[in-house]
């Protein structure tokens, strides 16, 4: 396992050298070594290590803890402060540099190696979160829906880039939530209720909303917090608005052609009905003077019936041609089969 | 003794009927089509006419419209009876020139029965007019009123014949009837008029 390696910034020559030692017993690589802020800075351009130990009083304009706060911002490494004394105020300042650690002068062997050590792993983990965090929000960016989460007072707590345009917010601000309460104008009024449900449910929820001339498909899903406190919720909106919009077409084209279907049906009514008609009448005069009246009428309905019956056959052969051209391997029957009565083949002589 | 007139392209149609006004006692006239209708107007007036509308070139809704812009014709009570049921669109815009549409087959014996009724309103209703016009009344009224009489009729028997009209909505029909019982009585006209004359 290959050791990591460290810089030392400290300004007392002899401690330098007492602290390079045991860096390098303990199976470290020493990187480099500075004597003030200014130049660890400057070298930390070209040299990278794994860690900084930094003595927390140094002399020159930058000291330890400003110089500390530098090199996190700046180059991200972990940095250990040794220091001789606690000093309150010191500490106090020390704090909002982040260190992973304190290593009291003069410093115990073990104690500053498992400093290190911890040091070193803390950070692993935290690079390796923040690279998470960074993949996720690269991808929500990515998705056109707009995304959010929100905690349970109902504040955003972060948003992707659409959901930050559908709210208007600058964009400088979508990194982190806006706080704010979401839907604020009443775009989705269902949205509350529905919060509500899976707030207690627990269960992940799909509902379409319309807001405005748009159509939303709306999910939540809820993310337990620790111990069950502090959940947050997950909402998606993934705009339906076309597809609404064609389903609604579609309906009307189906309806248009419903009603010319039944337009072409009633035509062919009036066929049927005159016949019927006209055999009604003579049949209800009752009188065997119009017997060849009647029967001319029958044939009439007759012919129509077989001329239907024809559609039928040459739309079976179609049908069978098809079967046989298109045949998957898996079909069950084979195409002579095929047997399908024809309507006319049962009524044949009205 | 009554005159009819059929106006229907199937010439089984035009016998059938023929034998049955007959039988009761009218005189039969018959057009093969819209133009040999309105070629036959010219000469003769029937009192009632039956008219088809499935008709080429001319369909029924072409001629009927025909028969009432021209003044001889215009008065003439016409039932239509056909083989294609009409849709609301129809029944509104021609509701009001038509005295009842029938969708067949229908049982001839039974509603040329009634055919003699609605060819005495019709003649009562004229009458009155006349007798409006001597008044004061306001001239656009009684056009109104035939009108309303007409839809209501129609629309009320086609409800009545099929009771699962889908379009029975579009129509106002409460609104229309209230229309009509108010002129009714503003133009004081005989409740004959109003009686309901069950065809089917």
């Amino acid at each position: 396992m290959s050791q990591a390696s460290i810089f030392i910034v400290e300004d007392e020559l002899i401690e330098a050298e007492d602290i390079r030692q045991t860096l390098e017993k303990q199976g470290y690589t020493v990187a480099g070594s500075a004597r003030s802020g200014e130049s660890v800075l400057e070298l930390l351009t070209t040299i990278h290590p794994d860690l900084v130990l930094m003595d927390i009083h140094l002399a020159g304009i930058l000291d330890g803890i400003d110089t500390a706060g530098k090199i996190r911002n700046l180059y991200h490494l972990p940095v250990i402060f040794l220091t001789a004394y606690a000093d309150e105020i010191t500490l106090g300042r020390a704090k909002y540099t982040e260190p992973y650690g304190y290593v009291l002068k003069p410093f115990d062997e073990r104690e500053l190696h498992s400093a290190i050590e911890m040091a070193l792993y803390k950070h692993r983990m935290e690079e390796r979160s923040k690279e998470n965090e960074r993949t996720i929000r690269i991808l929500a960016n990515a998705i056109p829906d707009a995304v959010m989460l929100l905690d349970k007072d109902r504040n955003i707590i972060s948003q992707n880039d659409a959901m930050a345009r559908r709210l208007g917010l600058d964009y400088t601000r979508s990194q982190q939530g806006c706080a704010c309460p979401f839907d604020q104008n009443g775009m989705f009024p269902s949205l509350e209720l529905k919060i509500q449900e899976i707030t207690s449910s627990g269960r992940p929820i799909r509902f379409e909303e319309k807001s405005g001339n748009e159509w939303f498909e709306i999910s939540l899903i809820l993310i337990p917090g620790l111990e069950g406190r502090n959940p947050r919720i997950f909402v998606q909106f993934h705009d339906i608005t076309a597809y609404k919009r064609f389903e609604e077409q579609l309906k009307k084209e189906g309806i248009t052609r419903i009603e010319h279907n039944m337009e072409q049906f009633q035509i062919l009514n009036d066929q049927i009905r005159n016949p019927l008609q006209a055999i009604m009448g003579y049949v209800n005069l009752d009188c065997v003077h119009y017997r060849d009246r009647i029967l001319e009428q029958i044939g009439l309905i007759n012919n129509l019936v077989s001329r239907l019956d024809q559609g039928w056959v040459e739309s079976d052969k179609v049908r069978r041609f098809l079967l046989v051209r298109y045949r998957s391997a898996s079909d069950d029957f084979a195409p002579d089969d095929v047997s399908v009565p024809s309507p006319g083949e049962k009524s044949k002589g009205v | 003794m009554y005159t009819v007139l059929i106006v229907d392209d199937d010439p089984a149609i035009r016998e059938i009927f023929t034998i049955y006004l007959e039988m009761r006692a009218y005189r039969v006239l018959t057009a093969a089509g819209g133009r040999e209708c309105l070629d036959l107007l010219n000469t003769q007036i029937p009192d009632l006419i039956l008219l088809d509308m499935m008709m080429e070139p001319m369909d029924g809704w072409e001629t009927l419209l025909a028969i009432r812009s021209r003044s001889a014709s215009r008065a003439i009570p016409v039932i239509i009876i056909t083989g294609k049921e009409a849709t609301p669109e129809e029944i509104l815009q021609y509701g009001i020139l038509i005295e009842d549409f029938i969708v067949k087959p229908v049982d001839f014996k039974r509603i040329s029965a009634s055919f003699h009724l609605i060819i005495e309103k019709d003649q009562v209703l004229r009458r009155e007019i006349e007798r409006i016009k001597e008044t004061e009344q306001d001239p656009e009224l009684p056009g109104e009123y035939t009108h309303l009489l007409r839809l209501v009729r129609v629309a009320k028997n086609l409800m009545a014949r099929s009771r699962d009209r889908p379009w029975a909505d579009q129509i106002p029909l409460k609104k229309h009837e209230e229309r009509l019982q108010w002129l009714h009585k503003k133009l004081g006209f005989p409740d004959l008029l109003l009686q309901r004359d069950e065809i089917e």
